[in-house]
């Protein structure tokens, strides 16, 4: 469906009529506050829009012109998507700047309970009607919401000075005695043992931690606290220009730094109207697809690292030392790529590279048989994992899961394949789905297995992409330097799932607002909803069977 | 009379002349030869663990494709020097609002649960420190101590995560306890003796006179045997205990310096212990192909001690193998939960176990020994026993093979150390 069509059946069906922003680049609709609810209720059950998954929530502060009597508002932007129809819809609300508050959407898709405590932390949005509504990148007595445009950083926090000046004139901390820790005794014994997992643990893949409450080894519940990583990048990305944002997009999520390259280059791609050369989107293609093979093997290499056995991960290592190679051939970086511009790639790439990676692939495919012969099917490692953690369809569309996570619970999306971008839409690959292939579908042995098929896809892609390469210039010739005044949202399909980029500009050179929308953060919140009644050991299997990372989470 | 008593007597003899029965001081020598073979046995224990993790990281290293530690000394072999070394500095830590006698204790009662089991292990024809009638009994009773050990490094680390672990480790080695005795009961029936020496009397050199191959049940015994044996000593796939990625490193989570080296001594001895315990009741232990026991006693001089030092030679050479295939195993299996281990003791080896506690008996009395159908027995099982081994070895070349053939592919040319060496 258009988006005409969403919006005449919206109004038809709810029979109102509502406001419609449509000089932006995907058009969205305006709705007032009260009836958010009705809207979204609507939206996710009509049979004819289906919207089932909600993939981020966005606020963006609007403060007044200095000059004017009004309060300024806050919008808050949700980009609604359906697995049925494949169609997508953005729908807004405006908020008074003062006291902003609008209604939780957390029981009509799930993953909006993240979604909002995150929007509440970083602009201080109410949603009424939330369950837990706390904080959750920054500490619980932080001062202030940092995405808002008059934010200013408090000087200390606890007596630690946050300012550079303040921290290098601050004095010396003279070592303290450590404290005592006597042991209560009048304290009731505990029926059940309350648990930190993390933020040091070497399953936890980054500073991160869970707090277990367990009957034993049973766990009773767990609660993800995340944001030990949180660096900000959203606000960074408003006080630098488009292009410089490029190498701190690497960072987001640094095993697969080139989906987060390529979405950010697609997202100022739209912004600026550029047309990106052949040549450079066959570049895109093979450094990405390579990246992609690079993380899958950390994440299929880690699994049975968890789960007890080193072997394979050491195994994997080895080929992705040989893709560290190929990289730093291709863009001079092992980890942190910085390949691609806006407009193009930094560097072609050449034919010797292009024999190292052929030649490469031709060893690395009879690998992954060999790697299957070794873990794949052991019998412990199967039964470690077979019909663990199961995630049905309902409950992966409904938390947002993406990428490998959501097509092994069964549902067949990829954004290559439904929405193709660059040049995925010429290059033939298969979507690889959960089968069930030693339990239920969207168990644990599903989702790693569905990473091992992928590889395999993945080599078929990159074989076709230097097959077809053409010549031809890999840089557009002329970027101009202030986009329009819009709002893009790019995504790619990466190796943790879409990587959405969604950029709001107002025509300076820099972001207005730019909000990154990653797999990860939201494989970290079904963690909560799986979990009850898995053992101690499942846990860290299951963390590795979703493959999320910290910084991703966290961003 | 055990080898201290005969050879202190001996001793008192040629040096004192005196006899040895009559002399006041006679007891005062029996008690420092005692001293000495202690020490000898620990020094075994030390040459042992000490270069077996190097053979295990070397040998880990080969399994992954990587080198491991060839630094200090040729091909590193020194480099078990340099971690004890490093341990023996380290700074030995106690947790605040530790159980501190506890805490401080635990390392030694693992380490001494596990030296225990050593007094009756024997190395050769006349060489095992003491000759106790009731030797599989007293083994069974002594690695009761490891478990109290972990218990209370557990419980005295005041770390949940710690705990997590001593639960565990208690939890699995009382659990698998069970199946291991009773597959050495079979062996006890087959050889009418609780006596780990009587074990291997009752067995020849030959490999069709070994326990193993004796029938069936005694072979299927064996496997049980390892199997729980392997759990017992917290090796992969049963090392929850100390499952890194789960519990950190579980009951030892704590622990620094000297006082964790003793969990890694006390590990790597089990290692060899277990191997040991495997050869002594079903592979033949020290016995010498073609050479009878009477025929080694009734030697002397220098024909004696060169058996004795054969028969040791044969001992530790069956050991290595196993303590070789051991450290495969760990290499490359995963772990196990702790229900599925649970269900892997109590459902399958207690009652498989049992089963050939029974199967034992009936065909005791079934087949007499020396008999046709005895012989014949003899034969085809050893004839599944090598069919086994030549698999295992099969696998080993064609993956030697596959991985030379690759390294070909990616590097041009030929692997530079060949099929038997370390890289």
């Amino acid at each position: 469906m258009e988006f005409r069509d969403i919006q005449e059946r919206v109004h038809t069906g709810l029979g109102g009529s509502f406001e419609v922003q449509d000089e932006i680049h995907d058009p969205a609709i305006i709705v007032p506050k009260e009836q958010l609810r009705a809207v979204c209720g609507f939206l996710r059950d009509d049979e004819s829009l289906r919207m089932g998954t909600l993939r981020i929530i966005t606020g963006i502060d609007r403060p007044a012109k200095k000059d004017s009597t009004e309060s300024g508002s806050i919008e808050v932007v949700y980009h609604l998507c359906s697995y049925v129809h494949g169609h997508t819809v953005v729908i807004k609300t405006l908020l008074d700047r003062e006291a902003p508050k609008v209604d939780s959407v957390q029981d009509i898709w799930p993953t909006a309970n993240w979604h909002e405590r995150e929007t509440y932390d970083l602009l201080g949005v109410e949603f009424e009607g939330h369950p837990d509504l706390r904080r959750i990148m920054l500490p619980k007595d932080w001062v202030g919401h940092p995405l808002r445009k008059d934010y200013e950083p408090p000087k200390e926090y606890h007596g630690i000075p946050t300012t550079r000046e303040a921290v290098l004139q601050a004095p010396r901390v003279e070592k303290v005695s450590p404290a005592q820790h006597e042991p209560k005794s009048d304290e009731p014994p505990e029926r059940f043992i309350q648990l930190n997992m993390g933020p040091h643990h070497p399953a936890t893949h980054g500073v991160l931690n869970f707090l277990l409450e367990t009957d034993g080894e049973i766990l009773r519940r767990v609660k993800p606290d995340v944001g030990y990583l949180h660096r900000g990048m959203e606000k960074l990305a408003e006080r630098i220009s488009y292009p410089g944002t490029m190498p701190f997009t690497d960072r987001i999520d640094y095993l697969g730094a080139m989906f987060t390259n390529h979405g950010w280059a697609m997202a100022c791609e739209k912004l600026f109207g550029v047309e990106v050369p052949r040549r450079a989107d066959f570049c895109r293609v093979i450094a990405s697809e390579l990246n992609r093979l690079a993380s899958h093997l950390i994440a299929t290499g880690c699994l049975p690292m968890e789960v007890g056995a080193f072997t394979p991960f050491i195994h994997w290592l080895r080929e992705r030392e040989i893709i560290n190679d190929i990289m730093e051939m291709i863009c001079g970086a092992r980890l942190t790529y910085n390949y691609m511009r806006i407009g193009g790639v930094s560097r072609d790439i050449d034919q010797a590279t292009i024999d190292k990676i052929l030649g490469w692939l031709d060893n690395f495919e009879p690998t992954i048989d060999e790697f299957n012969r070794l873990i794949s099917g052991n019998e412990i490692f199967v039964k470690r994992l077979a019909n663990m953690a199961v995630i049905p369809a309902e409950v992966a569309v409904g938390y947002s899961l993406l990428g490998p996570n959501l097509r092994a619970s069964g549902v067949d999306w990829d954004v290559r394949k439904n929405e193709p971008y660059s040049v995925y839409g010429e290059l033939e690959f298969d979507v690889v789905t959960g089968q069930g292939w030693r339990g239920s579908i969207g168990d644990s042995y599903d989702r790693y297995f569905c990473r091992i098929l992928e590889m395999k896809e993945s080599v078929k892609i990159i074989r076709q992409a230097c097959d077809l390469m053409p010549e031809g210039p890999i840089i557009a010739p002329k970027v101009p330097k202030k986009p329009a005044a819009n709002e893009v949202y790019a995504r790619t399909e990466g190796p943790r799932g879409e990587a959405g980029f969604y950029v709001v500009s107002d025509g300076s050179d820099k972001p207005y607002r730019a909000r990154y929308r990653m797999g990860s953060f939201t494989a970290m919140s079904v963690i909560e909803a799986v979990t009850p009644g898995l053992m101690l050991a499942d846990l860290v299997a299951l963390i590795g069977s979703l493959d999320t990372i910290a910084p991703e989470v966290d961003r | 009379m055990n080898i201290f008593q005969s050879i202190g007597d001996q001793l008192i003899g040629w040096l004192f002349e005196v006899d040895p029965a009559t002399w006041p001081y006679t007891y005062l020598v029996y008690a420092l030869l005692i001293a000495l073979g202690g020490g000898l046995t620990f020094g075994f224990v030390a040459i042992f663990a000490g270069p077996v993790t190097w053979v295990e990281r070397r040998v880990a290293g080969r399994m992954m494709s990587r080198i491991g530690p060839n630094r200090v000394g040729p091909q590193g072999v020194l480099q078990w020097l340099c971690d004890g070394l490093k341990c023996w500095m380290k700074e030995d830590l106690v947790p605040a609002c530790a159980d501190r006698p506890l805490f401080r204790f635990a390392p030694y009662l693992v380490f001494g649960g596990m030296f225990g089991t050593f007094a009756v292990l024997p190395f050769g024809a006349n060489i095992v420190a003491t000759e106790l009638n009731v030797g599989i009994l007293y083994l069974l009773a002594v690695t009761g101590f490891v478990v109290i050990g972990m218990l209370m490094a557990g419980w005295g680390s005041n770390s949940k995560w710690a705990m997590f672990g001593g639960i565990r480790s208690a939890a699995q080695l009382v659990s698998y306890e069970i199946p291991v005795a009773f597959a050495l009961m079979t062996v006890v029936l087959v050889a009418g003796s609780m006596s780990l020496q009587e074990l291997v009397l009752g067995q020849g050199g030959m490999p069709w006179e070994w326990f193993v191959f004796r029938n069936p049940f005694l072979f299927a015994a064996f496997f049980l045997f390892f199997t729980a044996a392997i759990a017992e000593g917290n090796r992969t796939p049963f090392d929850l205990p100390e499952a890194e990625s789960e519990l950190v490193a579980g009951y030892n989570v704590e622990y620094s310096g000297m006082r964790y080296l003793f969990f890694m001594f006390a590990e790597w001895a089990n290692l060899w212990v277990m191997s040991a315990i495997a050869t002594v009741a079903f592979l033949g232990g020290w016995q010498i192909p073609g050479v009878s026991p009477e025929v080694i006693a009734a030697s002397e001089g220098w024909t004696f001690v060169g058996w004795q030092a054969l028969s040791v030679a044969i001992f530790v050479a069956k050991a290595s193998v196993l303590v070789f295939f051991v450290i495969q195993l760990r290499w490359t299996l995963p772990r196990l939960r702790i229900d599925q281990l649970m269900v892997t003791c109590w459902k399958y080896l207690v009652p498989l176990s049992l089963a050939c506690i029974l199967g034992v008996l009936v065909l005791m009395l079934l087949i007499p020994e020396g008999s046709l159908v005895d012989m014949l027995l003899r034969v085809v099982m050893l004839a599944v026993g090598l069919a086994i081994a030549i698999t295992y070895l099969r696998k080993v070349r064609a993956t030697y093979l596959a991985t030379r053939e690759t390294y070909r592919n990616m590097e041009g040319k030929d692997q530079w150390y060949p099929a038997y060496r370390l890289p």
